[in-house]
């Protein structure tokens, strides 16, 4: 294969070389920078749509302002990163660039196609469910670092929304692990691809609940509690601004673009219908982008929702539905076997 | 870290959080509000940030310059706030409006009524984060600022009423182009119902949010539809300035005074509002749109535009002496009731002009309604309050 091949031609080892190119070129950040680019721009010209506008535009004509986010993003980075005095210095700065490294190291282990993979390692969905439930620690730290009254609110926020959305997310993932009986990305791919039988329509539950779970997780409307823009300014990265602004935005984007490639895999039937290398991985970025596009899209459909409200949708509606997918997810196992 | 230290009020202990006057959802004003936990104590809201001595400036004007001064303190609607002043200064002048110029001041106040709700609905939209509702709002409030436009010339500060009568006649093709927008809008609310109001997401934010029962919005002077969701049926029109008292309808009603009920009165006010205007366009009677007494002062050379629809001041318009005297009017705003308390020394100038609009005394809610909410249902309330900061301020 093309790999070895390269590997062989730069003398290194092939799982170095896979190492290598998995976190930082696909799926990892440079797919991750792409996507979040044109992500961004569709989200904004959805909305126009909708909103009877025309988004952006002045940047760039001709390609109906895609070019607007690079624009802001050189504004970003030669901003000014204002400190001001009254922060915790170390882990105000820290904060972002920590968050966003905890983000990009479930690339690893997350596979973008058939083979296509950092490591292979038969427990990779408690690996990436475990490297992201690290973020909203440091985002919590943001928060009180900031020394902010609305950055602190934030942090409690995200303290009190995060618990409840990584439990409905983990059993989401259990009663999926519990159907094709692994804890292995690539194994419950194949097992789609071999039953013919995506997991949506198998455990139609547990996929509800994943999908609700990650518009929580990466503050998406109707639940971005979090930001709350109309009562705690930005939430936890109100004190922000410049190349560190930049980076807590795509915070979110980061976890939701893991998240979305997450349930590709394990709902979508991943690199299905195709199984060489290429297909396959145009296959799973295609249909994580229609997820991604799926969820941003709700922006232009629903408010904010309440706090309490969530927290009670997610502990006394989906909670429960989390205990029917896991028997849903047993059951279906039994017949597969 | 000041901003981590916390203070005491009335016996708990408080975080006291200054919302505004930067905030992205402040207003020109400043919320200061005291929170045990995530339970609102205690808010003081704190006005005035924009106040632009509107009384004070109305008594070195001369009563003409006055109407465009004072529309001013709310240019989205600025028919409204101008009408009760025209009246009340034609009062002491000894002069009306003839019937037409009556109508015509009608159909204009219901259009910026109907516009003044669409901002409304927009800013409470945000307020909820539902960013289409703001959009759709904006959006269509245009719709209603080009029948303005058409009918006044102006798409805002149209200064239209002017003592004796108003300054354009009533332009051809306006009742297409209003049957128009009148399509156009109720196919639209019906979306704003479906996207907007019965959404669960936004009835969970409004339904039982600050309930304002109905003693307690007597009691606290609380006016417009604020009052009107709270179940009291007043409202200025009826006493029938204008053509109101020849007009039929009836004033939109709530029951429990919640956030989700004040919404709902604007959305319902918007199509009792395009009844008004097709009912006014319908009995539009024929004749002058300029009081005699005034128009027989244009020098004869200016007398052509009369016949195109326009009114032509004269030199001394602009020097009226009203006879002394006090007098006391009021109407119904998008926003509630404004009033006006004019006295009159006989000069060319009011002695003194008392306004109290409509937001400023819807003020007092910002009080009384969000404490044992939590801090989320602050914006909630405040959007469906619809409070204009300009307006309170003057």
């Amino acid at each position: 294969m093309v790999l070895v091949e390269l590997a062989k031609a730069l003398h290194v080892p092939v799982w170095a070389l896979r190492g290598f190119l998995a976190p930082l070129v696909y799926p990892g950040l440079v797919a991750l920078l792409g996507t979040v680019l044109f992500l961004i721009w569709a989200e904004r010209k959805m909305a126009a749509r909708v909103q009877q506008r025309v988004g952006p535009y002045y940047v760039s004509p001709k390609l109906h302002g895609a070019l607007q986010l690079i624009a802001d993003g050189a504004r970003f980075a030669l901003q000014e990163v204002i400190v001001h005095v009254e922060t915790d210095r170390l882990m105000f700065v820290l904060g972002p660039i920590l968050t966003f490294t905890f983000l990009s190291l479930p690339f690893t282990v997350l596979p973008g196609g058939p083979g296509i993979y950092g490591f292979r390692s038969d427990f990779s969905m408690v690996i990436v469910y475990a490297l992201l439930t690290l973020s909203p620690i440091t985002v919590i730290l943001m928060g009180w670092a900031s020394s902010n009254k609305f950055a602190m609110i934030g942090g409690g926020r995200e303290a009190l929304l995060t618990v409840s959305g990584e439990i409905t997310l983990a059993l989401a993932i259990l009663s999926v692990a519990a159907m094709y009986g692994t804890l292995d990305f690539v194994t419950a791919v194949e097992k789609q691809v071999h039953t013919g039988i995506i997991g949506l329509v198998s455990n139609p539950i547990a996929a509800l609940l994943f999908f609700l779970a990650m518009l929580l997780l990466t503050d998406r409307v109707p639940f971005d509690i979090v930001l709350g823009e109309q009562e705690i300014v930005q939430g936890p990265y109100t004190e922000y601004s410049g190349v560190l602004y930049a980076l807590t935005m795509a915070i979110d984007y980061a976890k939701l673009y893991a998240l979305s490639i997450a349930f590709t895999l394990l709902f979508l039937g991943g690199w299905a219908p195709f199984t060489t290398p290429l297909l396959g991985a145009i296959s799973v970025y295609i249909k994580s982008l229609i997820v991604l596009l799926f969820s941003v899209f709700l922006r232009s459909v629903y408010g904010r929702m309440r706090l309490d409200h969530a927290m009670n949708f997610f502990w006394a509606r989906l909670f429960p539905l989390g205990f029917i997918a896991l028997a849903l997810g047993v059951f279906v196992h039994v017949i597969y076997a | 870290m000041i901003g981590r230290e916390l203070g005491q009020r009335e016996g708990y202990r408080v975080v006291e959080l200054y919302i505004g006057p930067q905030h992205p959802a402040s207003g020109h004003m400043r919320l200061v509000v005291y929170l045990d936990g995530d339970i609102i104590v205690r808010v003081d809201p704190d006005i005035g940030y924009v106040h632009r001595t509107m009384e004070k400036l109305s008594e070195i004007r001369e009563y003409v310059r006055v109407i465009s001064l004072i529309e001013r303190m709310t240019i989205i609607d600025s028919c409204n706030i101008t009408l009760p002043f025209v009246e009340a200064v034609e009062k002491l002048l000894g002069v009306e409006a003839p019937p037409r110029a009556k109508y015509l001041r009608t159909i204009l106040c219901e259009i910026n009524r109907i516009s003044s709700h669409l901002y409304g609905l927009g800013i409470g939209g945000i307020f909820l984060n539902h960013s289409t509702m703001f959009m759709w709002g904006f959006g269509d409030r245009e719709v209603f600022v080009h029948l303005a436009s058409l009918l006044t010339g102006a798409r805002l500060t149209h200064t239209y009423n002017i003592f004796g009568g108003v300054r354009r006649d009533l332009p051809q093709g306006f009742r297409d182009e209003f049957l128009k927008a009148k399509r156009y809008i109720l196919r639209k609310l019906k979306d704003y119902d479906k996207v907007f109001f019965n959404n669960p997401v936004i009835r969970g934010r409004l339904e039982n949010v600050g309930v304002l029962p109905r003693d307690k919005a007597i009691a606290y002077g609380v006016t417009g539809p604020n009052l009107r969701a709270s179940g009291v049926r007043y409202d200025a029109r009826l006493l029938g300035y204008a053509a109101y008292s020849e007009l039929d309808f009836e004033p939109v009603v709530g029951k429990y005074g919640d956030g989700l009920e004040r919404v709902w009165v604007r959305l319902r006010e918007i199509e009792m509002s395009l009844d008004l205007i097709e009912q006014a366009l319908k009995q539009l009677p024929d004749g002058p749109i300029f009081h005699e007494r005034y128009a027989k002062m244009v020098p004869p050379a200016m007398r052509k535009w009369f016949e195109k629809g326009r009114v032509k001041l004269p030199g001394g318009y602009v020097r009226l002496r009203p006879r002394k005297g006090e007098v006391f009017s009021r109407g119904e705003m998008g926003h509630g009731e404004v009033t006006y308390y004019l006295v009159s020394d006989g000069g060319m100038m009011p002695y003194r002009l008392r306004i109290v609009t409509p937001s400023a005394r819807n003020a007092i809610m910002f009080s009384i309604l969000p404490p044992g909410h939590t801090l989320m249902d602050l914006p909630s309330i405040y959007g469906s309050m619809d409070y204009f900061p300009p307006e309170a301020d003057r």
